[in-house]
């Protein structure tokens, strides 16, 4: 357990001190700023666009994060033999991919709490510059609204999904493909909905089966995405969100079940 | 009790798009490394060195065969805090500091806090990187690295080291250093098994060597064992010049004066230097000294291979016919 | 945690050339239990939104061009993906026979698969039938409709289907015949439009929009219709207005009998028993006719051609 922290604790200081995630952390942290801005351009609706922005920059770069990180993490320390040094310290394999991916997740926790503390920051002097015209918010809703933090969490356990998938993949294929192959997982992840409706528009059994079938499989993406639903204060219940978390959490074992086996039985090359 | 032992080692690469192409990299290798040995593990370019110490870190999977450190068999985790290994190419997480990435290296050993510091310095003072240690690693030149490496396959007072061409990228003055480094662990009784195709290096401080051609054992053995050939007789004589050189010259491949009316022959291995030496001191010619000249490793490794290599070819030739 | 370690020793590979199928095996096993169990939570959380007040999983739509900036070059697949939703969303409500509340997201989703693809006739057309169609079977927003269709035309002008389908929605659900005929003119004066526009538009005008002039109207379109769909629901109408034609014959049997009796029939057996009918007359679908208690005949219910077009918009030719 301590190996896998302090591996995991390596991984965040490199990915701290790479300069590509600080670029995306400062760009939704910039585009959080901007938001009030362009709230300036939807009349009435400012508050909603702020969160709007806010939250889709947290869903974007996060998603940058995890894949850029996910695919690079195991393959690159293959690639370029830094594992030879670690696999001959006293560490199992497993606990070498466990403590990558616990890296991961902290990196990706790291990220979305920054650009969460910055989209409190700008909804809270939204708040606080209330009266002045151009910024009124949208009736119900309160501005600083705690219940983003539930789209924040569920961001955060999609994205470990497909964390868990991008590292998966780069446990036995190249970088480059493990990046196509996740990104092709990230898409189909949304259009779980309409591959499990299709019967509405396609005829054939067969097709519409097989959607279907694919759909339950994979894991459904757009399900973590509430974001909509919470911007307008439509309730989001717990049930919802324990269980989405937990489908969240068996998509991420059965992506690091086959990395672990796979990493444990590779040849490093 | 050997510190390392390989039992028909095997190691067979499948390559090409569809790994229909096999490569033999080691074939049946066995090795039995004693406890306190200093082990050149010799061989040209391709010879698989590399593969046998990534076989025995456990880095690939042998095809066949099996190898044992410390009386265990490889992948046992418990061996590794035993053992300390310097890769071929060292490359390291290049965004931390070298003080940073020992004391990793250190956690992953499951030491505290304060005893990776203590260990992190202590080795980097060995190795003598001063300054730099605070410097990140992307910034190091090769030598710099590789003595980064050198540091952190001590770091846990190893048993038993594992070096994958310890000298490659030094300058001549840190291959001195290493070769201390080598010797010094020798006397604290450690057991060093590392690679090189640097002879000389080798020469100077190994007490067994193997000698590995084309994943083939060709040779392997204490190096006082070593069936090294008698190549000249150094004969050194103090006496008047022209005598010396009456009496030497015919059978002499070459006569020098050193000094102090000193002459030193060299002379061909037959006939036996004996009877020169009978006949010199008849004339009062005083024998200093007389020397058998033995093969240097060099040429040892260099007589194995090209008889390896012969048997190879005639192996392919009896198969042909 | 020595636990922990011993069990995961099973991820530790044995000696050498030891077989490693055993292990396989259990890694495939539990990730086929991982997928299976997450995949239950799912369709647990589905369930669970399905009767939830409401389902969190986005069910609004963004503003158009927001979306088609954000489409970069993808513009035309999205364009599809929202056209989709558009027909789900159609399809679902109607199937659950909501009202037209539940039909608010329809006309956002055509116009963002519109926006993304100004080009997309299915959705304009179909959109448009969608969108005009009364509640239950539609949104009832024949305004909407218009719009819809006039955004088509802004980007392809010269598509006279579109102005033919405007014109048929003032015809059919805004009852204003004049406007209709104007529609059809104007389609009809579109280069390359068919012939039978122009006749279409001055049956209209000088009908002033009878059954005789819609039933030529809907079997042009059925005979000229390239979708199947459309075909449909061509012959649809026609077999309404057949209804209509004959729900005007069977009121006058009721209004004879009633004359005679002097009191309203209560079912058609009355009807059959006193000889006005031979049998229990059924719509051209095959289901019987109503009758009211009040002695109105009427379609049933559960007939697909039901809701008929408001009699009001197509009165009956004075008889001869
Ligand atoms: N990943 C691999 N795939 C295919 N062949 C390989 C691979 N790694 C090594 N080999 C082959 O195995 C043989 C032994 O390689 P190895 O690296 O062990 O040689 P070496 O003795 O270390 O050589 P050098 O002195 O150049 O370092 C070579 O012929 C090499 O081509
Ligand atoms: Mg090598």
């Amino acid at each position: 357990m301590r190996v896998i922290c302090t591996i995991a604790r390596q991984v965040l200081r490199g990915a701290v001190r790479n300069r590509v995630v600080y670029a995306a952390m400062l760009l939704a942290v910039g585009l959080a700023v901007a938001a009030p801005m362009a709230g300036r351009l939807t009349p009435g609706q400012d508050v909603k666009v702020v969160k709007d922005l806010s939250l889709a920059a947290c869903n974007l770069c996060g998603l940058f994060v995890v894949v850029f990180l996910g695919i690079r993490l195991v393959a690159r320390e293959v690639e370029q033999r830094t594992v030879d040094t670690l696999l001959s310290k006293p560490i199992r394999r497993y606990e070498f991919v466990l403590g990558q991916y616990c890296g991961l997740a902290a990196t990706l926790a790291l990220a979305l709490t920054v650009m969460t503390i910055a989209m409190y920051v700008v909804l809270g002097a939204a708040a606080w510059w209330r009266g002045v015209p151009g910024l009124a918010s949208v009736a119900p809703v309160p501005v600083a609204d705690p219940a983003l933090l539930k789209a924040v969490l569920l961001i955060f356990v999609q994205l470990a999904v497909v964390g868990a998938a991008a590292l998966c993949l780069s446990t036995f294929s190249s970088p480059v493909l493990a990046a196509v192959s996740t990104c092709g997982l990230y898409v189909a992840g949304h259009f779980g909905g309409e591959l499990r409706n299709l019967d509405e528009v396609v005829d054939s059994r067969f097709v519409t089966s097989l959607a279907a079938g694919l759909s339950y499989v994979l894991p459904d993406l757009a399900a973590f995405d509430v974001k909509a639903a919470v911007v307008h204060g439509q309730p989001v219940t717990a049930g919802y969100m324990v269980l989405t978390a937990a489908s969240g959490a068996a998509y991420i074992l059965a992506f690091l079940v086959p990395a672990l086996v796979i990493f444990t039985r590779r040849d490093l090359l | 009790m050997s510190a390392v032992r390989l039992r028909e080692l095997s190691k067979t690469f499948h390559t090409g798009f569809w790994r229909t192409r096999v490569h033999r990299a080691l074939d049946a290798v066995s090795l039995d490394v004693p406890r306190g040995a200093v082990l050149g593990y010799l061989g040209p370019n391709g010879a698989g060195k590399t593969t046998t110490l990534r076989l025995l870190m456990q880095l690939v999977h042998p095809t066949s065969g099996g190898a044992e450190i410390l009386g265990r068999p490889v992948g046992d985790v418990g061996v590794r805090r035993r053992i300390g290994f310097l890769p071929e190419a060292v490359r390291f997480h290049d965004t931390c500091t070298a003080e940073e990435f020992l004391e990793y290296v250190g956690g992953l050993f499951g030491y505290t806090v304060a005893e990776r510091r203590r260990r992190a310095a202590l080795g980097l003072d060995r190795v003598g990187i001063g300054a730099d240690r605070r410097r990140r690693l992307r910034t190091y030149s090769r030598g710099m690295l590789q003595r980064v490496g050198i540091a952190q396959a001590l770091l846990n007072d190893p048993e038993v080291v594992f070096l994958d061409e310890p000298m490659t990228g030094l300058d001549p003055l840190g291959r001195r250093e290493v070769r201390d480094l080598v010797l010094a662990l020798r006397e604290e009784g450690r057991t060093v098994f590392f690679s090189s195709h640097i002879l000389n290096d080798a020469e100077a401080v190994c007490s067994h060597v193997a000698i590995l051609n084309r994943g083939r054992l060709v040779a392997s053995g204490r190096v006082g064992d070593l069936d090294l050939r008698v190549r000249s007789w150094e004969l050194v004589a103090a006496g008047p010049g022209e005598s010396v050189q009456a009496v030497g010259g015919a059978a002499a491949r070459w006569v020098t004066r050193i000094a102090d009316g000193r002459y030193a022959l060299e002379l061909p291995v037959e006939p036996s230097p004996e009877a020169l030496a009978a006949e010199l001191a008849q004339r009062g010619i005083q024998i200093v000294s007389l020397h058998p000249r033995r093969e240097t490793l060099e040429d040892y490794f260099l007589r194995r291979v090209a008889e390896a290599a012969a048997a190879a070819i005639s192996d392919d030739e009896a198969e042909c016919a | 945690m020595s636990r922990l370690r011993g069990g995961a020793s099973v991820f530790e590979r044995g000696g050498a050339g030891s077989p490693l199928w055993g292990r396989t095996d259990a890694a495939v096993v539990a990730t086929i239990l991982l997928v299976t169990f997450g995949a239950a939570l799912q369709v647990a959380r589905d369930r669970e939104t399905v009767d939830g007040p409401a389902p969190p999983g986005i069910r609004s739509v963004p503003p158009a061009d927001l979306v088609q900036r954000a489409a970069l070059s993808f513009e035309a697949v999205l364009a599809d993906l929202y056209w989709i939703r558009a027909v789900q969303h159609y399809g679902r409500t109607r199937l659950s026979g909501g009202g037209a509340r539940e039909y608010a997201l329809l006309h956002p989703l055509l116009d963002v698969a519109t926006t993304l693809d100004p080009r997309f006739d299915a959705a304009y057309r179909l959109g448009a039938v969608f969108l005009a169609e009364p509640p239950p079977g539609g949104a009832g927003r024949p305004d909407l409709a218009i719009a819809l269709l006039q955004k088509g035309l802004a980007s392809v002008p010269d598509r006279w289907q579109y102005l033919q389908d405007i014109g048929f929605i003032h015809y059919w659900w805004l009852r204003d015949r004049d406007d209709a005929a104007r529609w059809f003119q104007r389609a009809a004066d579109v280069p390359g439009a068919p012939w039978w526009l122009r006749f279409l538009a001055a049956t209209t005008m000088t009908e002033g929009g009878d059954r005789a002039g819609a039933r030529a109207l809907w079997r042009l379109v059925r005979d000229a219709a390239g979708d199947s769909w459309m075909r449909e629901e061509a012959a649809r109408r026609l077999a309404q207005i057949e209804a209509l034609d004959a729900l005007d014959r069977y009121q006058r049997t009721v209004d004879r009998f009633r004359v005679r009796t002097g009191r309203a029939p209560r079912s058609w057996q009355d009807l059959l028993a006193a000889g006005d009918l031979s049998e229990v007359p059924v719509d051209p679908t095959g289901t019987a006719y109503e009758l009211t208690p009040f002695g109105a005949v009427t379609v049933s219910p559960r007939s697909v051609l039901t809701p008929l077009p408001d009699s009001g918009a197509l009165p009956a030719r004075p008889a001869g």
